[in-house]
């Protein structure tokens, strides 16, 4: 009783250290193409958007949890030289 | 919670952009400092205003120069400050992106990193700058081509080719606009005897500076002190004496282009004389810039339509998709 005991503990703490081993190494082709995807254009495009709706003085599109600053927030119009 | 951060922490301008808003802070990288107590009088736009107008007791300065930070503590105050006026307390500690120049030392990223965390930044991380243009200008970095991007700040110029979403090739001097500035300033001071200030400096560069003739010959006058007399004189300056006083700042700009495009690889190498070179940053907005860089390398040069916001947009993004582009920070590709 004692061996099938001990047999199951190993085999168990085998698993567990293959699921930790995996859990650490990442995923390279997962990681990249996630880096990839993140800086497509249309991944972008909203961050480009929030720039162009400043200059053109239209309210900031937020999450809708807060409303922009008056004053602070800049648009390109506004923007000093070098 | 306090809402992550992307600083493009410039020699010229600092500028902040706050994840799912979007710019919210854009100011000259100037902090006015009482030189006895050691108190802050005012950062940003007022403290520009102070420069070489200040009274004995007052000092204005740039904490930054050529992208480095040369002053630790007044940076780390000035960080401090910025961080405030865009709401983040010690209650609120957001992760924050830092824009920094490619070139820097070890020891400058930690004095960066440093400054920011001891500012209140709950953890810092630095992009450097022509990856984030690259990704501000809207590039096709993801795509395997060649994109070429040139960003000339206040203190460095950065020629990158990125393709794949990685840098290839790059070559960074620390040579910016405030060369320019400081090299008007030595010609006026040298051929006609009179002393001018750096904003003055500045403004005969946005007023008839060129680094190739364009055309427009409007001429400038100048208002300095004789250094002989000491008296208040007027000079009148030309666009061509001008073009000649920044003439070895520009060379030195345009043969670092010249070095990047020769370190790329021939497969991208052909991808810039279709789809071009792009230049950001405010140094980049000198008349007859790109039509120079155009001549000289042959390959055509666009103006980004973003070029002076183009760095924190771009770390806006990284800072948007923080989980998946956090290996793109400098250091994490080691």
């Amino acid at each position: 009783m004692i061996w099938v005991l001990v047999g199951v503990g190993i085999v168990v703490l085998g698993l567990a250290v293959i699921a930790l081993n995996r859990r650490r190494t990442p995923d390279g082709v997962a990681t990249f193409q996630r880096q990839i995807d993140a800086l497509s254009p249309e991944a972008r495009r909203p961050v480009v958007q929030r720039l162009e709706d400043a200059g053109r003085g239209e309210p900031r599109r937020d999450d809708g949890t807060e409303a922009p600053d008056a004053g602070e927030a800049r648009g390109k119009d506004d923007l000093d030289g070098a | 919670m306090a809402r992550d951060l992307a600083i493009d922490l410039g020699t010229a301008n600092t500028l902040v952009y706050m994840k799912g808003r979007g710019i919210v802070l854009n100011e000259p990288s100037v902090i006015a400092l009482n030189r006895q107590t050691g108190e802050v009088l005012a950062t940003g736009h007022e403290a520009w205003q102070m420069i070489g107008r200040t009274p004995g007791y007052i000092v204005a300065v740039r904490p930054l120069r050529g992208g480095a930070i040369t002053d630790f503590e007044i940076t780390e105050r000035m960080i401090r400050l910025l961080l405030q006026r865009v709401g983040v307390s010690r209650f609120t500690r957001p992760k924050v992106v830092i824009c920094v120049p490619s070139a820097i030392t070890e020891v400058e990223r930690r004095a960066v990193t440093d400054a920011a965390r001891r500012a209140g930044a709950a953890d810092a991380n630095l992009i450097e700058q022509p990856m984030a243009a690259a990704i501000g200008a809207d590039l096709p970095i993801d795509e395997p081509v060649g994109n070429m991007v040139i960003d000339i700040g206040g203190g460095t110029s950065e020629t990158a080719v990125i393709s794949l979403g990685g840098i290839v090739a790059l070559e960074a001097v620390r040579i910016g606009s405030f060369d320019i500035d400081a090299a008007i300033q030595n010609y006026v001071r040298r051929e006609h005897g009179i002393a001018i200030g750096e904003r003055t400096a500045e403004e005969i560069k946005k007023e008839i500076g060129s680094a190739d003739p364009t055309g427009d010959d409007r001429q400038a006058e100048v208002r300095g002190r004789d250094l002989m007399t000491g008296l208040p004189k007027t000079v009148v300056l030309s666009p061509e004496e001008i073009r000649f006083a920044i003439e070895d700042v520009v060379s030195s700009i345009v043969a670092s282009v010249i070095r990047c495009l020769a370190k790329a690889p021939p497969e991208l190498s052909q991808d810039f004389l279709v789809r071009g070179m792009y230049l950001v940053g405010g140094g980049g907005l000198l008349r007859g810039l790109r039509e120079r860089i155009e001549r000289e390398t042959k390959v055509p040069v666009r103006q980004s339509t973003a070029a002076l916001e183009a760095v924190v947009l771009g770390a806006g993004h990284v800072i948007e998709h923080y989980e998946a582009l956090k290996g793109m920070f400098m250091g994490a590709r080691r």
